[in-house]
């Protein structure tokens, strides 16, 4: 007995009933004629690629954003995102691959490079006419809401720095930061060991690599597979010790989990390990919550929260872990965005082709949060959100400050500044 | 814990799961994806046509009885044509406290609906913009269809309606009345509709065709999230009965019920998570007595522990995927593996011609269940102390031949959910 969610890509097709309810789903479709919806770019597509035919029908497939809400919907279990980006790798095979997808599929590289120096590599990067420069010759949207490197020192910095000071404890867990909290926001880094360490785990962060989604999106499965198989290795001593490897940047988790091994064939018996051993932060907060063992030692916070749970989010189908333990904090309001997407879509929206569609993706969740800013008397202040470029597309698109539910915690139990985004020390 | 996991997001299951939250039970809803309710017209069909007979019942619910004694292990048979009726009444009152009022005809008789190829469906219940099509009714009807709507062709529609002896003629209007887009589907246009803007345009194009004495019959487009206020707009203008006319899927009427069914079940706190397969479970036994305590769901890695201390099977059919098949004539229920009466040679499937106005046998099997709406192993008594059965997947009805569908799934969601409620108690 099996059902179709074992079944891999390829096969999974022959499950499509052609009922377009993935069509009507999809946000892209919805608010652009380049994207002709999942049903057409996928499934129906696709038998146009297989058994040795050379090119995909055309190439609207590269405006698929990836956001997995078609398989979210589909009744039948198709995996529609993945034929996507398969084909889509095929594309880039044939046709090849843009200087700026090259890079924008770096991001670990783009990150080290920035954080040898950050102010001069801010300067360069975020000023009125580089970025005009960068639109017209690399096709990197001049408004697109590109991150900021960390002026004090990346996540890696903060850690040796505070060597001495980390809680040494016999329950341990390993940390998987991502490239963002690397290179651009330490603090998420620093927010999620202090809320490990409050609840006794001993946090250890070993070597790793970019997960590879950047890669995997933009069609470079080759480059991407060698991050993985970086991972894998660098990861192993932790999942043969048993430790939960949490992570805070919700898509690097999906593709630890199941993008990469997936999309790159990869089911040997270390990648399986790890995929097994890998837990989104509050999904994993959510098992100690209710195991008992989740502090709840919380401070009363009387704000209103909107939260939105990514499509890379939701697309691990675990549920809203997240909203369900900010829901502990005492004060706290979390009105729940059902957006699909918020448009950016990891590097769709930085691209100029794309950096429209990505915002009229969006609309559907800033009208949610200026519609909560309107019907609570306190006004609304900031957003949640657990997935970075997330967090970047809504702040750019509500003008609103967003904070991942790490920090919202870490200020619950008193040891952060959700304001100025740092540890409170004691 | 949950009191109730209810799986599937049909109608049967979402009827079920109101009803126990109303009752103040701690109830959530999973489903693999959309779907029944995408798929369906958006009325609800009680009994258009006993087995076995061609004419066309024109009172339903004094049918059942006849029905009952004829197919005892027929759905209507274990509740009682009482129980229907009040399933029915409730449903409409739910339907007005939606926001999304459905009335029949006043006599209780089946009222005569066009379908999108100008058939008749005998409908019991039917939403405020599908009443004025009914076909007893003799104003003449002008059917209006739009150049290059896939899927919806009113000069067929008027054709057929024509040769049934029913007023109609149609029209083609261009599709830049609503939309400039170049692809679009059914529910894209509905959202056009939401528009106050647009509906003007469409309004006054059909005033200058109509001709006084007729009503308009159009494609089921006529909004989506502010359906309401687009019909009574597009009605005033037009100053004459307007009717929609279901389309082929995605159905908008049936979308825009489930949207409202799930904003119901939101505000009653009952959390309906589409994208989660239900693939195992876990159970305990004590003496004799076996009870289910999880569900397990897929996620990106490690499965999903959904524990309740009662559960609800409404996964539907062949088609919903709650009954699997394969080539060999093998079917399984596919997260119990209960016991089937589908035949197990797939040469008793189906009689031999296809339009046998007994229908086929693989269309009334399934789950069997006692008057509890518990299902039932081999030896005829419940397998599970804590596990219910509602809608499609149970056996002894052929509901698209009977036009039964929502008329079961109503009245069984209701039964079950009262089972529950009463197993809860003791």
């Amino acid at each position: 007995m099996h059902t179709t969610s074992w079944l891999s890509v390829g096969p999974s097709l022959d499950e499509c009933i052609k009922c377009n309810i993935c069509t009507s789903a999809c946000p892209v479709g919805a608010v652009t004629d380049l994207f002709p919806g999942p049903k057409y770019a996928g499934p129906q597509a696709q038998r146009f690629r297989e058994n040795g035919q050379p090119a995909s029908p055309d190439q609207s497939v590269d405006y698929c954003s990836g956001c997995r809400v078609c398989n979210e919907v589909c009744p039948t279990g198709v995996k529609i995102a993945e034929l996507n980006a398969r084909a889509r790798a095929q594309m880039a095979a044939e046709c090849g691959i843009p200087l700026r997808n090259r890079l924008l599929g770096r991001n670990e590289l783009l990150g080290k490079i920035g954080s040898l120096a950050p102010s001069l590599a801010n300067f360069g990067l975020h000023n009125a006419a580089s970025r005009v420069l960068a639109e017209k010759v690399m096709g990197i949207a001049r408004n697109a809401p590109l991150p900021r490197w960390s002026a004090s020192g990346t996540f890696g910095d903060w850690m040796q720095r505070t060597t001495g000071r980390r809680l040494q404890s016999t329950k341990k867990v390993v940390y998987f930061h991502g490239c963002a909290t690397m290179h651009y926001e330490p603090f998420i880094g620093q927010a999620a060991v202090a809320v490990l360490e409050h609840n006794g785990y001993e946090v250890i962060v070993p070597p790793q690599n970019c997960c590879g989604l950047p890669l995997l999106s933009n069609g470079e499965f080759k480059a991407a597979r060698s991050y993985h198989e970086g991972n894998v290795r660098k990861l192993s001593d932790g999942v043969r010790a048993g430790y939960d490897i949490v992570g805070t940047s919700t898509s690097c988790t999906l593709t630890l989990k199941e993008e990469a091994p997936e999309l790159l064939d990869m089911h040997g018996e270390d990648a399986e390990g790890l995929k097994m051993a890998v837990w989104d932060i509050f999904e994993w907060l959510r098992e100690r919550y209710e195991s008992g063992e989740l502090r709840t030692d919380f401070r009363r916070m009387d704000i209103v929260l909107p939260y939105h749970a990514p499509c890379q989010y939701r697309a691990h189908r675990v549920g809203r872990p997240a909203l369900e333990i900010l829901r502990l904090i005492p004060g706290m309001d979390v009105p729940e965005s059902h957006a699909r997407c918020c448009g950016i879509a990891g590097t769709y929206g930085y691209k100029v082709e794309k950096y429209q569609i990505a915002m009229d993706v969006g609309a559907e969740l800033f009208d949610f949060v200026r519609e909560e800013a309107r019907s609570h008397a306190a006004g609304v202040r900031m957003t949640a959100c657990d997935s970075e470029t997330c967090r970047w597309q809504l702040e750019h698109g509500t003008g609103l400050p967003s904070r991942h539910p790490i920090e919202v915690l870490a200020a619950a139990y008193g040891l952060y500044d959700l304001h100025e985004r740092r540890l409170i020390e004691r | 814990m949950l009191d109730l996991l209810v799986i599937g997001a049909g109608l049967s299951g979402m009827i079920a799961a109101s009803a126990a939250a109303r009752a103040g039970l701690n109830v959530r809803v999973i489903a693999k994806g959309l779907g029944a309710l995408h798929w369906g017209a958006g009325t609800i069909d009680v009994l258009g046509y006993l087995p076995g007979e061609a004419n066309g019942v024109q009172r339903p619910l004094q049918k059942l009885e006849p029905l009952a004694s004829n197919w005892p292990d027929h759905p209507y048979a274990f509740l009682g044509s009482g129980a229907v009726a009040k399933a029915l009444a409730d449903f409409q009152e739910l339907t007005v406290e939606i926001g999304l009022p459905y009335a029949g005809d006043e006599n209780d008789d089946n009222m005569l609906l066009p379908s999108p190829v100008g058939a008749t469906r005998p409908v019991f219940l039917a939403p405020a913009a599908q009443r004025a099509g009914d076909l007893r009714r003799s104003e003449p009807m002008l059917v209006v269809g739009f150049d290059g709507l896939r899927d919806f062709y009113p000069h067929l529609i008027a054709e057929n309606l024509c040769k049934q002896g029913h007023a109609a003629r149609a029209l083609s209007l261009p599709l830049d009345l609503i939309t400039s887009r170049r692809d679009y589907n059914t529910v894209h246009l509905a959202q056009a509709l939401d528009s106050s803007e647009v509906r003007p345009r469409l309004a006054d194009e059909i005033g200058k065709r109509v001709r006084s004495g007729e009503r308009v019959g159009l494609p089921a487009i006529l909004g989506l999230n502010d359906h309401a206020v687009a019909f009574a707009g597009l009605a005033n203008r037009i100053g004459l009965p307007l009717f929609e006319i279901p389309t082929l899927p995605p159905s908008v009427p049936g979308i825009r019920l489930f949207n409202a069914l799930r904003r119901h079940l939101d505000q009653l706190g009952v959390r309906v998570e589409i994208g989660m397969e239900a693939i195992a479970f876990d159970s305990t036994s004590t003496f004799n007595l076996q009870s289910l305590t999880s569900v397990q769901t897929a996620t990106s890695a490690r499965p999903l522990r959904h524990r309740a201390r009662v559960f609800l099977l409404a996964t539907g059919g062949i088609l919903g995927g709650g009954i699997a098949t394969d080539h060999t004539g093998k079917s399984w229920e596919t997260i119990f593996d209960l016991p089937l009466t589908i035949p197990n040679d797939r040469a008793q499937w189906f009689r031999p011609l296809a339009l046998d106005p007994a229908g086929h046998p693989v269309f009334r099997g399934g789950v069997c269940i006692d008057g509890r709406m518990q299902p039932l192993g081999d030896d005829g008594q419940p397998i599970y102390d804590n596990l219910w059965a509602a809608g499609g997947i149970l056996t002894g009805a052929d509901a698209i031949r009977e036009r039964s569908r929502e008329g079961i799934d109503i009245a069984t969601g209701r039964a079950a959910a009262q089972g529950i409620i009463a197993y809860l108690q003791t």
